[in-house]
């Protein structure tokens, strides 16, 4: 019995003195976003900051959870999507109130979307609900019942949701009365956002209890990274949302429990040939980029493997194709893992017409392969991976000289001059649809980086991707979407115009004294969660600068 | 010898030796600066990378060789220009005076306010981007000679000022000797004390303006090394921690400015 | 009595005059380098084509640069300074907001730094000693040879405020000046017949070194301000200081045309002006 009393005394005790006992309700979190929030309004965000912020304040009618990557309900406690995919309605929770107290009705709901939508605002956010021409239909039989009525099909229709924070009809506050865990109590333009807890909060935990557990959230615009890293050691935040790899290392050396690695993330980093017809380059260049054989010599002559091993320090994998695995729906699984092979290259290339005479490669007409391959400056792992892409091609006797510029003279060679020869960049991916990457894969797109803004298709394998990408955004059930952009990415693996270099993870820092994180691979990787994180007893008045 | 001369002589001896080695880097080192050992990133000194690699596997003691050439004999060269440019005009616009020396003050003004960054970006945007590296590090340090010269030149304005009514001057001015051959021998060789200080003040000015241009992507392009971009990763100081010997280009720069320091006094002397 | 107001109101004439060039030099430049009129948003699918070209529509509003000057002197008249195409946010609020930061950086940097570099430089010519004068050329070294970079971070490491790291940029570059200028005014005649007659080492330091060296160091008080100034900007960008040098730099990087006017228009103003008050001093002194 006294041995049985024993244990139980020290099981109640490792209970009572564990974090998750220990932590409390109250306290100020302390983390820094990477740039300054350029709006507070829901509908006009474009920037990750400003879009970080909106994920904390704003509420939404229904909510992509970043852990289960499931929709789940939020302000709209259920939902109706007409077959035809234009018309959605939804039910909507009674009796809640926004930050200042407004009530909350399908009055407000129907005002955001009409502003959403309107072609005046311009909004980023109503972008993504832009299918064909024709106004938005928006009724609201009752206060809590609101339909949406859309002019032609959207692909993924409840999902976009997630992404619209709903304001208020009648609120003084305007923007700033908001549904979120938080409200933005106090703005330093440069410096910092103090969110505090919004009492008319909806959510409550299991327990019955009023979420957010936390007071406030006090957020620093930290541009600099290293600072922060810095910072985040002498204990002046509590968690780093995303790390770099080199940083990570180092913290996990220091001390293992908080360096947190959320596993492989939705970005990739890749590289294109130009292949702009109008492009100010050589005829012979052109020639060599438009060759399917010579993109994929390229893929096949650079080593994945010691990318991630040495730039990334391990935390990263060899990318298949546009989508990663940690795409759970979207990802093609039938896709071949890419495979480091010069042998393969130097076959492809001779295939093509290349000779390797003397240490160098040559086309057909005796020109020496050489390109140079254009990426954004400032970013130490981009540019490393530069390097090592001309190191690796060296070996087959093909000259690279890197370059790098800053960011507004890339974007004007990649979007208006075209003079370039290949480009380095990375892929962010905010959104696990593939609808919302259409102007990459319409060969009209803007964003069709190797040959943008298409009258009609240059060959036949972009126009049997427009032809696809149309098709899956109106096909009735995901499971057929599935099929149609795995085809995609399969044409898009045989064709190689992104030649696609590694996935990375998603690498957190969290300090000791944040309880309940679950770092995820979508935005907001480390606070995703924030309405049910707390902190410990000893860190309940948050972090002391 | 006194130990100040000792001092001078060790400090000059050094330096030619630096410069020689990165002179003759290629005898020196066996390896070449842009050959990576992939399976030693990060390694520390050994007796086959005497000053480890970097984190890309590349020997650093190679690297810091091509690297001193690069920054040694374009540095200087920078310096040299911006220099020659403050000598001249400050020394013509201390002496002369009146509108010529407003002229030259409001320009200098002027250009110090300008965010010249646009002017390299403009430059760099005009190179071909398959110049050579040597041809666009050349040629932005030659720019930055160009456009670095305006603190220079405001010192070597106010020493000329003082020269201005030296009895020297007063008896050159009375004798009848042109203005001209005032200036050039007369004011230019006692400003020739003001002139080294800043040449010599200039050179790791235009190392580090190097180092932080190499950040905007107008520096030295990959793989050719200079001590600028070989100082890039020190900005995080828990990677000098991990990685101790990557501290090593920094501590070689700093040695080779004190060195330049030292020696200015014996140069002075001689003036 | 007339001719002094003319003068200075020559002098303020000139002062408008030059900070209006500097300002449409600095537009120019901006204009004219790459990547201007570019935005990255345009490279976010998420966005429908009608957005972007209204994105590109309003980065095209500033095409003609004669006419964009124009109007904005128009609107500076009646004190509206336009708006930062980066920032969406009144330009004049920006700067008052910031400048007072960017303003105490820099003076209380400038202040350290001549006050180190004056007793280094006075100690090293008071006691003349190889040993002193070898010790404080290598700590000078050192911090000359310092990346700003690297200046800005350690400040951060230890906690050190921004005007720290400021004095620690410019205090090897005074230091040398000024104990060079000693060392040449220690070995003019006049010091050596004053150091002959028995003349105390204050006294020859206050009534013979002294009017020798200020007109040089004066001078120097308006380029150590331009210096500094010039070491704010990536100092604060780096450390993250809400003042206008973090301002500057991310107009810079963000090619935003009317902020970065507006602060070439303040820069040359602080620089020509500080300069102009230096050598009006030096003029006093003499």
């Amino acid at each position: 019995m006294i041995a049985r009393s024993f244990w139980g005394f020290l099981l109640f005790a490792f209970a009572a003195f564990s974090p998750a006992a220990q932590a409390q309700s109250g306290g100020e979190l302390h983390f820094c976003l990477h740039g300054e929030p350029k709006t507070f309004n829901p509908i006009l965000v474009d920037d990750e900051a400003a879009e970080q912020i909106r994920y904390l304040t704003g509420g939404v009618l229904i909510r992509l959870n970043r852990q289960t990557q499931a929709l789940e309900p939020a302000l709209a406690t259920s939902w109706d999507t007409s077959r035809d995919r234009r018309t959605i309605t939804l039910h909507l929770r009674k009796g809640l109130r926004f930050s200042d107290g407004t009530p909350f009705t399908s009055e407000d709901v129907a005002y955001t979307v009409k502003l959403m939508m309107d072609p005046q605002t311009h909004s980023p956010t109503g972008d993504a609900f832009r299918s064909g021409d024709g106004a938005v239909d928006v009724k609201t039989p009752s206060p809590d019942v609101v339909t949406i009525t859309f002019p032609a099909p959207i692909a993924g229709l409840d999902r976009l949701f997630d992404q619209v924070a709903i304001m208020s009809a009648h609120s003084p506050k305007k923007e700033m009365a908001v549904l979120g865990p938080f409200f933005v109590a106090e703005y330093k333009a440069g410096s910092s956002v103090l969110l505090k807890k919004n009492p008319n909060y909806w959510k409550r935990d299991a327990q019955g209890n009023p979420l957010p557990y936390l007071d406030s959230i006090h957020i620093d615009i930290q541009r600099n990274r290293d600072i922060e890293l810095v910072r985040f050691r002498k204990g002046e935040l509590q968690l780093i949302n995303r790390l770099d790899a080199e940083q990570f290392e180092r913290l996990r050396h220091d001390d293992p429990a908080v360096a947190r690695n959320a596993g492989t993330g939705l970005d990739a980093e890749e590289l294109w040939f130009n292949e702009v017809p109008s492009a100010p380059l050589p005829e012979y260049k052109k020639t060599w980029f438009h060759t399917t054989e010579f993109r994929r010599a390229i893929s096949a002559a650079i080593n994945r493997d010691d990318l991630c091993r040495i730039v990334y320090s391990g935390y990263a994998k060899p990318a298949y194709g546009p989508v990663s695995p940690a795409n759970r729906f979207w990802f093609n699984s039938a896709l071949e893992k890419p495979t480091y092979d010069p042998k393969l290259a130097l076959a492809l290339l001779t295939h093509a017409g290349f000779r390797h005479e003397n240490e160098t490669m040559k086309d057909a007409a005796g020109n020496r392969v050489e390109f140079n391959l254009v990426t954004n400056s400032g970013n130490a792992t981009r540019e490393k991976m530069a390097v090592m892409i001309q190191q690796d091609l060296s070996q087959l006797g093909i000259k690279v000289n890197v370059v790098t510029l800053d960011f507004p003279s890339l974007i004007e060679r990649m979007t208006r001059t075209f003079d370039y020869d290949a480009c380095l960049l990375g892929l962010v991916n905010t959104d696990l649809d593939p609808d919302s990457q259409m102007t990459v894969w319409l060969s009209s797109g803007e964003n069709h980086q190797w040959n943008p803004n298409q009258k009609t298709p240059a060959t036949t394998w972009e126009g049997e991707i427009d032809k696809l990408m149309r098709e899956q955004a109106s096909a009735p059930t995901d499971k057929e979407r599935k099929a149609k952009f795995d085809r995609v990415q399969q044409i898009v693996a045989e064709q190689a115009p992104f030649i696609y270099l590694i996935n990375k993870d998603v690498l957190v820092a969290v300090s000791s004294s944040v309880v309940g994180t679950a770092p995820v691979v979508l935005s907001p990787q480390a606070f995703w969660n924030a309405e049910t994180l707390r902190l410990n007893a000893g860190a309940a008045l948050g972090a002391q600068k | 010898m006194s130990p100040a001369r000792l001092l001078r002589t060790t400090c000059g001896t050094f330096l030619c030796a630096v410069f020689l080695a990165g002179l003759f880097a290629g005898g020196v080192t066996h390896y070449s600066y842009a050959t990576q050992f992939r399976e030693a990133p990060n390694a520390a000194p050994s007796p086959t990378h005497l000053f480890g690699t970097d984190s890309l596997g590349r020997d650093l003691f190679t690297r810091v060789l091509y690297g001193t050439r690069v920054s040694l004999l374009l540095a200087p060269a920078a310096a040299f220009l911006s220099t020659i440019i403050a000598g001249v005009f400050g020394a013509f616009a201390g002496f002369v005076g009146g509108w010529f020396e407003a002229a030259v003050l409001a320009v200098a003004d002027l250009s110090m306010a300008l965010p010249l960054l646009f002017v390299l970006l403009a430059l760099r945007a005009m190179l071909p981007l398959d110049i050579d590296p040597v041809v666009s590090v050349a040629a932005t340090f030659i720019l930055l000679g160009l456009l670095g010269w305006q603190a220079s030149l405001r010192v070597v304005w106010a020493a000329s000022k003082n020269l201005r009514d030296s009895d020297f001057l007063l008896l050159a001015r009375a004798t009848g000797c042109p203005r001209s051959r005032i200036i050039l021998r007369h004011v230019l060789p006692n400003l020739r004390p003001v002139l080294l200080a800043q040449f010599w003040i200039s050179i790791p000015l235009y190392v580090l303006t190097e180092a932080t241009l190499s950040m905007l992507g107008l520096g030295v392009m990959e793989p050719l090394p200079s001590w600028g971009n070989l100082l890039r990763g020190l900005e995080d100081f828990s990677v000098v921690h991990a990685n101790p010997w990557r501290a090593l280009p920094l501590v070689l720069l700093v040695v080779v400015v004190i060195c330049f320091q030292l020696i200015l006094p014996a140069q002075e002397e001689i003036a | 009595m007339r001719h002094r107001i003319y003068q200075v109101g020559r002098r303020l004439a000139l002062l408008l005059l030059l900070t209006l060039l500097g300002g449409l030099l600095g537009a120019t430049l901006v204009r004219l380098a790459p990547g201007y009129g570019v935005d990255e948003r345009e490279l976010d699918p998420r966005l429908s084509q009608q957005t972007i070209e209204s994105i590109r529509a309003s980065n095209r509003a500033h095409s003609s640069l004669l006419v964009y000057y124009a109007r904005f002197l128009q609107g500076a008249a009646h004190g509206d300074f336009g708006d930062s195409q980066w920032l969406q946010r009144p330009i004049a609020s920006l700067i008052r907001e910031r400048l007072p930061v960017t303003l105490r950086s820099v003076l209380l940097g400038t202040l350290l730094a001549w006050l180190a570099a004056l007793a280094a430089a006075l100690a090293v010519s008071i006691f003349p000693n190889w040993a002193l004068d070898l010790s404080s050329t290598v700590m000078s070294g050192i911090l000359i040879a310092l990346p700003v970079a690297v200046v800005a971070m350690l400040a951060v490491y230890i906690g050190a405020p921004v005007p720290v790291a400021i004095a620690a940029v410019l205090v090897p570059k005074l230091f040398r000046y000024v104990r060079n200028l000693l060392a040449h005014a220690n070995a003019q005649p006049h010091v050596l017949a004053a150091q002959a007659r028995g003349v105390g080492r204050p006294r020859i330091l206050s009534h013979h070194i002294a009017p020798c060296v200020s007109p040089a160091l004066l001078a120097l008080v308006g380029v150590s301000l331009s210096m500094a100034f010039g070491a704010a900007i990536p100092i604060e960008a780096l450390c993250d200081s809400p003042g206008i040098g973090q301002l500057a730099w991310q107009a810079a990087l963000n090619r935003d045309l009317p902020l970065i006017m507006n602060l070439t228009l303040l820069t040359t103003l602080i620089t020509v002006a500080a300069n102009w008050l230096a050598n009006f001093s030096n003029r006093r002194v003499m």
